[in-house]
């Protein structure tokens, strides 16, 4: 227990320190910009008649900084800012904290992807078993180059299919949103999530296809590892059914996995931008790429910011997940 | 002819058998006809090497083979699929097959320069840090830990906003700078494991200089890796480049597969009119044959550098 939480310490000392590395590169980035935004719009708003500290004092509630005195000093204002969950304001829709947009979006994207990796890593692990144990045959071979298409296939291409097939070809889905605004009002009841359910099914979908050959490639190669291992022989000697050793092998086998789930939340998470475009599914992904569009550069980086922060989150959740389950790593620290 | 019935069965028996072979020219001969067998063995692989092949030449010869402005036909929007227009029009009336190959050009060209990048930091980063450990190695590791941990694609879309990406090489540079982890943590590892291997020691023993080991002994131990995992690198290139394009992200003003997918999902409506389907249909197809290329060419890389994936 004590080295779990000594574990856990690491893992959270390590996360903030990767926060804060991304918040000072967006800083700088922002900063380095050809025609640095702040600037510009400090100078906007002195143009349209506003006195030096009034336009210092809206640009810093916008940016979270202040236009002018030192860098550090700005970048201090800016990062004591952040801590406190301040993301600055939308420049585009004026008056509304990032923050709020932010983690009004957040819920939604994680809805998402989490529901597409479980769905994923179900179907990738049980036909990663398949395609080991089969390896020689046809459908061995078929399932795993099935497996590298799908995996090497960019999401958005699945997403276009998905989206051209299923909303537009046959509605047989709806082409946007979370939810039907105008049917079911937000709140715990059956109707709500069921429609819910109903608007995430091609998104959560598009994310499974996207991801599961990766689940059923590693699972393939750590099961025909695994498989040449004595414990398996000698539980084969030992007169143990089938079952049995196949529970043997699925358990060993699966462990490497939760360090490949580490990395994919990474990627998952980059590919929820096309997803979310393609579907028009208010998450994360669409506020990064609404801001783009729009140049609003503190709604760029507060979302930014907060997917690296799920990314980091959900790779210490992976990490920690790891150590529950395979009991040599506790050992270890 | 020798070397692959033996690395066959040695690789049926043993479990951990990397190949270990000296180096010289009679390997590289050796190494030459085990990449033919293993093409050889099924005819899928050899398709695969066509398919990229033929996508390198799309993309040398491509812009030579059209004019520079692409003739178009506003009478002849979305036609009927014919000889003049195997893969139908766009909506403007330029041949979509046309707008396939001339788009080839752009994307493969930064991907590989990307690659480049990638391959030389990767290797670098990860040859170093396995081999010297230490401080270096903790500082590289958090370095890429750090690279692999941020979201790529959004950091991307952030960083091509923010600079200006005109220019092929400054785009190869920022792909090539965002996706060099994956390849040194790899090296690493395999330099990690290498290193206390006989043949290091013995060549450490007989007080050859560091280069030589790292350049003659390590390297072509290590080669295999850095080759798969270039191939899917300027792979995951060509697609990102592709989505920040269909994303609408960069400028729409050149010939991309990803300006095609952007116009033909977002503006023209090829989702609803089956008409312009062959417009949607014709990028998609593109990148869907050359993943398959991929797939193939790594499939046959895997079985050439690691032989208990073959089958018994």
């Amino acid at each position: 227990m004590k080295s779990f939480l000594w574990r856990l310490a690491g893992h959270l000392t390590r996360g903030l320190a990767m926060i804060w590395a991304v918040t000072t590169f967006t800083f700088f980035l922002i900063r380095l910009m050809p025609g640095d935004p702040v600037q510009v719009q400090f100078e906007k708003l002195i143009a349209q008649g506003m006195s030096p500290d009034q336009a210092e004092a809206a640009t810093a509630i916008t940016y979270g900084f202040v236009p002018h005195g030192p860098v550090w000093r700005q970048y201090l204002d800016y990062v004591t800012g952040l801590a406190q969950l301040d993301l600055g304001v939308s420049v585009e829709s004026q008056g509304i904290p990032v923050a709020d947009r932010v983690f009004g979006a957040m819920p939604w994207t994680v809805l998402l992807v989490l529901s597409g990796i479980l769905v994923s890593f179900l179907i990738g692990v049980g036909l990663g078993v398949v395609a080991a144990l089969r390896r020689g045959s046809l459908t061995g071979h078929s399932l795993s180059i099935a497996g590298s298409l799908l995996h090497g296939v960019p999401p958005f291409v699945i997403g276009i299919v998905l989206a051209a097939l299923f909303t537009r070809r046959w509605r047989w889905f709806p082409s946007g949103g979370q939810y039907n605004g105008d049917k079911v009002a937000p709140g715990f009841y059956a109707d709500f999530m069921l429609d819910v359910a109903y608007h995430m099914v091609l998104p959560a979908a598009a994310f499974a296809l996207a991801s599961y050959g990766g689940w059923l490639l590693a699972m393939r190669s750590s099961v025909a590892s695994v498989l040449g291992d004595d414990f398996l022989l000698a539980a084969e000697l030992r007169g143990l059914t089938r079952w049995m050793r196949f529970r043997y092998l699925a358990r060993n086998a699966i462990l490497p996995l939760f360090t490949v789930l580490a990395i994919s939340f990474g990627l998952v998470f980059g590919g929820a931008i096309f997803i979310e475009r393609i579907f028009n599914y208010p998450g994360l992904g669409m506020m990064l790429y609404a801001s783009i569009g729009a140049r609003d550069f503190s709604m760029m980086s507060g979302s930014f910011l907060i997917i690296t922060a799920a990314v980091i989150v959900a790779n210490i959740l992976a990490d920690l997940l790891y150590t529950v389950i395979d009991p040599r790593v506790r050992r270890q620290t | 002819m020798s070397s692959v019935p033996n690395s066959l069965s040695a690789g049926a028996q043993s479990k951990r058998r990397p190949p270990q072979r000296p180096v010289g020219g009679g390997v590289r001969r050796r190494f030459w006809r085990g990449v033919w067998v293993a093409l050889k063995r099924r005819p899928s692989r050899i398709a695969g090497l066509v398919i990229v092949t033929l996508f390198v030449f799309m993309a040398v010869a491509g812009p030579w083979l059209y004019p520079d402005r692409l003739p178009y036909d506003v009478d002849n929007v979305y036609a009927p699929i014919s000889w003049q227009h195997p893969l139908s029009t766009d909506f403007e009336g330029v041949d979509v097959l046309a707008l396939v190959v001339t788009g080839t050009r752009g994307v493969l060209l930064v991907a590989a320069a990307a690659g480049v990048v990638t391959m030389f930091v990767g290797t670098a980063a990860g040859l170093y840090a396995g081999y010297r450990r230490g401080a270096a190695d903790s500082v590289l590791m958090r370095i890429a830990d750090f690279v692999l941990t941020v979201p790529g694609f959004p950091l991307l879309i952030v960083l091509t906003t923010a600079i200006n990406v005109g220019t092929w090489w400054k785009m190869a540079l920022v792909l090539g700078l965002i996706g060099w982890g994956g390849l040194a943590r790899a090296v690493r590892s395999q330099t990690l494991s290498l290193r206390e291997r006989g043949f290091i020691e013995a060549a450490r023993g007989l007080g050859l200089p560091t280069r030589h080991i790292v350049v003659k002994e390590l390297l072509p131990n290590i080669a295999p890796y850095i080759a798969t995992n270039l191939l899917l690198a300027v792979t995951a290139y060509i697609y990102a480049q592709v989505g920040l394009y269909f994303l609408g992200v960069l400028p729409l003003d050149t010939s991309n597969w990803g300006v095609m997918l952007n116009a033909a999902v977002f503006q023209s409506g090829a989702l609803i009119s089956p008409d312009a389907l062959p417009y949607l249909l014709a990028p998609l197809g593109a990148i869907l044959l050359l993943t398959l290329g991929v797939v193939l060419i790594v499939d046959a890389l895997e079985e050439i550098f690691n032989p208990r994936l073959r089958e018994a």
